[in-house]
């Protein structure tokens, strides 16, 4: 399953809203690489093996349904893998690039099955990013393109606090792509704000994980807006140079919010190196209602009252 | 002890994620909406544990709190009551 040069594919792994689509920029800048705007091929190669378990602890789904038909599941993969793969290798064929990459960003909600696809055919390029500032960008999407997809329904269904619904999100999928970075040698570990912070130091430690030479003009080409369009971040086509505005932002919260995400996020944060987020104090119901009481008066205010 | 100055405008920056350092001290900050609801209330919470006075309706108004220079004004005022 390797690229026409003999190396393997990549495949770019993260949060939603974690700088994924940057870094496929960036890869598809580089002479020897072809990542295409949002293909969905992984996903829906993961909702192809999707399985359910009886109580018996029997799974239903394709790989056990075509076991019983004679195919094995080594067999089904492969095939699988052939089918997906190569609409990746035509790309970057046609792309005339001799290594293919793949990024979709919702496929850190179906790592197991991307996982099973995939381990020991690719190279996994993982992105982690704060998650109270992927919590914030996801309420930002959801509000721009004014619903959810599948993946994030599930969770405001559960959670009908919209920051709470994200937020359990990013940590699902964080701590999936974080599982992987622990457990298999192929994965590359990158962090948004080293990203954008250090761009070359950052973008040249990928190039060389994933044994390709380092190409001073990728950055420029990246961001010189020449590359293909599709499905993906629209807010990264607009920008002409990578900077770190977008780091911290989840500061301008409400500090009531900033407490109930922290209580969420802060073992899956330290999990991945940030610091936790911390307070002097416990924000408790009188204070609630303190803040409650404040926000009214202050409505009052405006209206000249 | 007085609210200071810069410890106002750190903690306004930290909120806002802009940069008032050089802002005057009669600026307006919420009438215009450089400072939104959502940091007001985080405001007055931060002042009321700042100055140790329990903020009341007759407190909240923009004479009080539209300015650094009326802010810090007001909390002189309520630190030595």
């Amino acid at each position: 399953m390797t690229s026409q040069a003999g190396k393997p594919g990549i495949v770019v792994l993260g949060s939603p809203r974690s700088g994924t689509t940057l870094l496929r920029r960036v890869l598809d800048a580089h002479p020897n690489i072809a990542c295409p705007p949002e293909t969905y091929l992984l996903s829906a190669a993961a909702r192809f093996l999707h399985h359910d378990r009886f109580a018996s602890g029997l799974r239903v789904g394709v790989i056990d349904g075509l076991e019983f038909a004679g195919f094995a599941e080594a067999e089904l993969l492969e095939r699988l893998r052939g089918f997906v793969f190569g609409f990746a290798r035509d790309h970057a064929s046609r792309s005339q690039k001799p290594r293919w990459a793949h990024k979709t960003a919702f496929d850190a909600f179906h790592l197991p099955a991307i996982r099973q696809l995939c381990e020991g055919h690719v190279r996994f390029v993982c992105v982690q990013r704060h998650g109270l500032d992927v919590a914030v960008s996801l309420v930002e999407l959801v509000d721009k393109t004014g619903g959810y997809v599948s993946e994030l329904h599930a969770y405001v269904q559960r959670y009908p606090e919209p920051l709470e619904a994200l937020a359990r999100a990013w940590i699902d999928s964080a701590s999936a792509v974080a599982d992987l970075i622990d457990e298999c040698p192929d994965a590359i570990s990158l962090r948004y704000e080293e990203l954008v912070a250090e761009p070359e130091a950052s973008l040249r430690r990928v190039f060389e994980a994933l044994d390709e030479p380092w190409d001073p003009a990728v950055l420029a080409r990246a961001l010189g807006g020449s590359g293909e369009v599709g499905f993906g971040d629209w807010k990264t086509y607009g920008r002409a140079k990578i900077d770190a505005a977008s780091v911290g932002r989840w500061r301008a919260l409400p500090e009531s919010s900033q407490r109930r995400l922290a209580e969420l996020c802060n073992p899956t944060l330290e999990r991945l190196g940030y610091p936790a987020v911390v307070f002097d104090g416990d924000d408790d119901p009188e204070q609630a209602r303190q803040r409650y009481r404040l926000g009214l008066l202050l409505n009052r205010m405006k209206q000249g009252g | 002890m007085a609210l200071q100055r810069q410890a106002l405008v750190d903690f306004l920056n930290g909120k806002t994620r802009a940069d008032l350092s050089a802002i005057g001290d009669e600026t307006a900050l919420f009438s215009t909406g450089m400072v939104d609801s959502f940091t007001m209330v985080d405001l007055l919470m931060w002042l009321q544990q700042q100055t140790g006075a329990r903020l009341g309706p007759e407190d909240i108004s923009v004479e009080n709190f539209d300015s650094v220079g009326r802010i810090l004004a007001f909390a002189a005022a309520r630190s030595k009551s």
